[in-house]
């Protein structure tokens, strides 16, 4: 075999093999070992916008909380904002784990573009996530009472409830196994949850009229 | 064809071979040369490109305070910065979001124990400016944005620690500040909330 002059030299060859087998190997273990998700992923997106849609869900829960004696809705709020305020703490983790800052460069929900979702109702300026009631909607809950209150505390928990389903639905294609679960669990117990909720509206003998500024 | 005419036509041969082999030569260094220069080049460039970004969000800027006083108080604190950068504060945090008038420091201070950024600007900023951070602070949760009579500079970043003062809300520097800050690795209480507290944001 006749090598072109430059190769001819033994030495040239041999650090022109190393060099290739270096670089092949170097590819083939990105290719393997994908590392952390980035700072655009789906995954840091799912993180960090969950945070906040939980936080509202433990805002609402501890709100209603204080607003009435009714044991069955004190109860449910007290599990919600226990299990999301919970979530909430592994999600912040994930990201510290990952070496991504808590806060995103991205406008809200731009993560959510890449799982293929449409999302309805998003781009209001304060209902910015899927289900997110309005500051008035939440002022309203703080200035009810008893029964008028927890009509209210319902009907505004559904449709957050129905958006952090869809926010989980869209996580779900991730390929890091611990979203994977946290987006299935969500999933289970919010729509679990929408289904209570709507029979504890139903025996309040109210509709389930969507609010109107909810998303 | 005699034997002179074949020692000839052989030294021009050799001749013409070795001066073909020089113009390769010449024309190889040639070659090599302006490689290493147009390489050389787009090296420098690409450096002093990413060191000019680097430069224009980097945060070397920020100061590092160290804050060890953190206990509840319903009297007015005395902090050594304005605005504060964390201390004593009020049992009650002050609720993110955006605010028209001045706040009490006491309150801010204690929604930096809990991760938010102060955004703190000077009355009568241009409008454009001002844009900018509502612009900044409308899709960000743990802000605060307010203004602030007697500052130092006309826009003024402040989490549990850390400061930053701008001349411009255009800075680049604010965006790195936030993302930085925001729930940072300094925050005394991290997953703490930044609602539920008092004070009414506009936004």
């Amino acid at each position: 075999m006749r090598f072109p002059p430059l190769l001819r030299r033994r030495g040239v060859l041999v650090a022109v093999t190393v060099v290739l087998t270096l670089a092949l190997s170097g590819l083939g273990f990105r290719l393997w070992y994908a590392g952390p998700p980035g700072d655009a992923s789906l995954e840091a997106g799912f993180a960090r916008d969950m945070q906040a849609h939980h936080a509202q869900a433990v805002q609402m829960a501890l709100i209603i909380r204080d607003r009435t004696t009714d044991r069955q809705v004190r109860t449910l709020a007290y599990d919600i904002a226990t299990t999301q305020q919970q979530q909430i703490g592994q999600m912040y983790a994930w990201l510290d784990m990952w070496g991504l800052p808590q806060a995103s460069l991205e406008p809200r929900m731009a993560w959510m573009r890449q799982g293929h979702q449409n999302m309805p109702g998003m781009g209001q300026q304060t209902a910015q996530m899927p289900g997110m009631a309005t500051r008035e909607q939440l002022k309203q809950l703080e200035q009810a009472s008893g029964k008028e209150a927890e009509t209210l505390f319902l009907r505004l928990m559904i449709p957050h409830h129905q958006g952090g389903v869809q926010m989980a639905q869209a996580a779900q294609g991730s390929g890091q196994p611990q979203v994977k679960r946290m987006a299935s669990s969500i999933l289970a117990a919010q729509q679990a949850e929408i289904e209570l909720m709507r029979g504890m509206l139903a025996a309040r003998g109210a509709a389930e009229t969507s609010p109107p500024a909810a998303g | 064809m005699g034997k002179n005419a074949e020692g000839t036509l052989k030294e021009r041969l050799s001749a013409l071979q070795a001066e073909q082999r020089r113009a390769e030569r010449r024309r190889r260094v040639v070659m090599i040369s302006v490689s290493v220069v147009v390489a050389g080049g787009l090296a420098v460039a690409a450096t002093a490109f990413v060191q000019a970004d680097r430069a224009g969000r980097s945060l070397d800027a920020v100061q590092t305070i160290n804050v060890s006083a953190r206990n509840h108080t319903d009297k007015a604190v005395s902090y050594p910065q304005a605005p504060p950068v964390g201390g004593d504060h009020a049992p009650e945090w002050q609720n993110c979001g955006i605010y028209t008038k001045p706040l009490r420091n006491e309150n801010v201070v204690h929604s930096q124990e809990h991760g938010a950024v102060w955004v703190a600007f000077r009355p009568g900023l241009p409008k454009e400016q001002l844009d900018i951070l509502l612009k900044q602070a409308q899709g960000r949760d743990f802000v605060v944005l307010s203004p602030y009579t007697g500052l130092s500079a006309p826009v003024v970043l402040s989490s549990w620690g850390k400061q930053l003062k701008l001349d411009r809300a255009d800075d680049p520097r604010l965006t790195a500040f936030l993302r930085a800050n925001i729930n940072g690795p300094g925050t005394p209480e991290p997953g703490a909330s930044c609602s539920g507290g008092v004070g009414e944001p506009s936004v």
